[in-house]
């Protein structure tokens, strides 16, 4: 089946995010390989949106779109209005799946890396860094570098990193996916609580499909390659959310209608 | 049994060898012609200091000019080589096999180009060291995690941020590496061409008296050898744990993190 989205063309100021009608081919013989095929959606602010799909269907090709990382073949991306055409930190975090901190910072320089790029002084780049070492729950590892720390605690450094310039959205492409089940069901639990004080719009791209029920107010399936977008979901499931929340009926009904989106696509 | 530290135990290696240099001639397990006595080597060396200082002076003058062409050239080389795909695909097998080629062999071309002055030897001794510069300069810049420089990207970094505050600093560790080798590779290359062909230097000085059969002397130039060659490598060393700090803190905490807790984890802090 085909998810149509309903999104008018032209950029909506009131959205976050915008993507509409966004292809993707890669160059290659006989007129390229498609990745990604006509998907559209819209996200409204302060909205956590999880893209869940199998492997290789373009989900982190098209984050990495709206993160201006990577250009797209035909149509727009605006972000609270403006098109994307590059990384613009003020805009959009991105938090990679690899945590990608830098070996030879500490984890307070490297939470200050992008102030640094601006060439804020030393004083403005604390005063901004260290709430943002308390929001992740790292008062105390600030002097510490990167493989003094758990993977974690690393990826708790890159989501202070990413937040740290106040960007309104903050991308995240599988962040977890590298932690060991028990660590992730953790971080998962400490990103809805930075969400929640924080209020970003967060668009968060996983292979779980508990993770995505867990986390997100709306999930967006996609298909195989060349990816399109086959179902967007509603995540009813009352917040704050609690673990027990996993063990309920709701739950298992939301889980299973993704899986079976899933399973139907292949 | 608790393990001895290993600087101890180098230092208590490095004390029974000068205690063997003096007491294996003076029980005669070796002529001193073949190996004088440490107290005469020190003997010699310090009665004919003039000459010896004189001679240290040029050696040391080749090896740093030696050392900066060797560096210099080979940081450039390295740079352009790893960071422009074009250039590794044509330069890089050709500059690898070049390094196989045992370089002394072209010493006499460096002689006929050069004279048989200092020039000649800064020049081989340059060339000698510039191999491992530019290879490990090349090797640090082609093996930087693209993950570093796209997460840079999406912080903003213009292209000469990425150059200056991830390209450099993470292919600094390697590329030190190949400084230091560089470095120890034109000593090397100073010193043997002195012993080749050359009217001044540690290296002439050893040639000329292994050709008179005035052992002390020779052992004398070889200690000079030695003790400049130790001194390099000590000074490298600091200066590669003060410029890369990060490595030198990690190899600290490995050796700690055999204790029990490394670093814990923080509990979640409730919302």
């Amino acid at each position: 089946m085909q998810y149509v989205a309903d999104v008018t063309a032209g950029q909506d100021a009131r959205a976050a995010i915008e993507i509409d009608r966004v292809s993707h081919v890669y160059a290659g013989a006989e007129g390229g390989v498609p990745a990604l095929e006509d998907i559209s959606m819209r996200v409204a602010p302060g909205r956590f949106v999880v893209i869940v799909g199998p492997s290789g269907c373009g989900k982190t090709s098209l984050l990495m779109m709206m993160a201006g990382l990577r250009d797209h073949s035909a149509g727009r991306i605006h972000v609270h209005g403006a098109a994307i055409s590059k990384p613009d930190p003020d805009r959009v975090g991105v938090i990679f799946q690899e945590a990608s901190l830098f070996p030879w910072l500490t984890t307070l320089d490297n939470i200050e890396f992008p102030l640094s790029l601006r060439g804020l002084s030393r004083e403005e780049r604390r005063r901004k860094s260290e709430p943002m070492l308390s929001l992740v729950g790292l008062s105390g590892f600030g002097a510490r570098y990167p493989h003094e720390l758990s993977g974690g605690m690393k990826q708790r450094v890159s989501i202070a990193r990413g937040l740290v310039q106040d960007p309104p959205v903050l991308l995240m492409d599988e962040p977890f996916a590298a932690l060991d089940e028990q660590t992730r069901m953790t971080m998962g639990h400490e990103l809805l609580r930075i969400w929640s004080t924080t209020r970003k719009t967060v668009v968060f791209i996983t292979h779980s499909l508990t993770e995505a029920v867990y986390l997100a107010d709306e999930v967006y399936v996609m298909s195989p390659r060349p990816g399109r977008i086959i179902d967007h979901i509603e995540i009813d499931l009352p917040r704050p959310r609690t673990y027990e929340v996993m063990a309920t009926e709701p739950f298992g009904r939301l889980r299973e209608r993704i899986w079976q989106q899933i399973r139907r696509s292949q | 049994m608790q393990r001895p530290d290993p600087k101890h135990v180098r230092w208590a290696i490095l004390a029974s060898l000068l205690v063997l240099w003096e007491v294996v001639p003076l029980t005669g397990l070796l002529p001193e012609l073949f190996l004088p006595r440490l107290s005469k080597t020190v003997g010699v060396l310090w009665a004919d200091l003039g000459i010896y200082g004189a001679a240290l002076m040029v050696t040391l003058y080749e090896v740093v000019l030696a050392t900066v062409i060797a560096c210099g050239l080979g940081i450039l080389f390295g740079a352009s080589i790893g960071g422009i795909a074009v250039l590794r695909d044509l330069l890089l097998p050709v500059f690898s096999s070049l390094y196989a080629i045992p370089i002394v062999i072209l010493y006499p071309i460096f002689t006929a180009w050069f004279g048989i002055g200092p020039q000649s030897k800064i020049m081989f001794a340059g060339i000698y060291g510039f191999f491992p510069v530019m290879l490990s300069t090349a090797a640090g810049i082609r093996t930087i995690d693209p993950q570093f420089l796209l997460a840079a990207r999406s912080m903003g970094a213009s292209p000469v941020q990425q150059i200056t505050k991830v390209i450099i600093p993470a292919s600094l560790p390697t590329v030190f590496t190949g400084l230091r080798l560089g470095g120890a590779l034109a000593i090397i290359g100073v010193v043997v061409a002195e012993m080749l062909t050359a009217s001044a230097g540690i290296g002439y000085l050893v040639t000329l008296n292994r050709t008179l059969l005035d052992s002390p002397r020779v052992f004398a130039g070889i200690l000079c050898i030695l003790v400049l060659s130790i001194a390099y490598d000590i000074a490298s060393r600091q200066l590669e744990r003060r410029m890369i700090v990060w490595q030198s803190v990690g190899k600290r905490q490995q050796t700690t993190a055999a204790q029990p807790a490394a670093a814990p984890v923080p509990a979640p802090s409730a919302a």
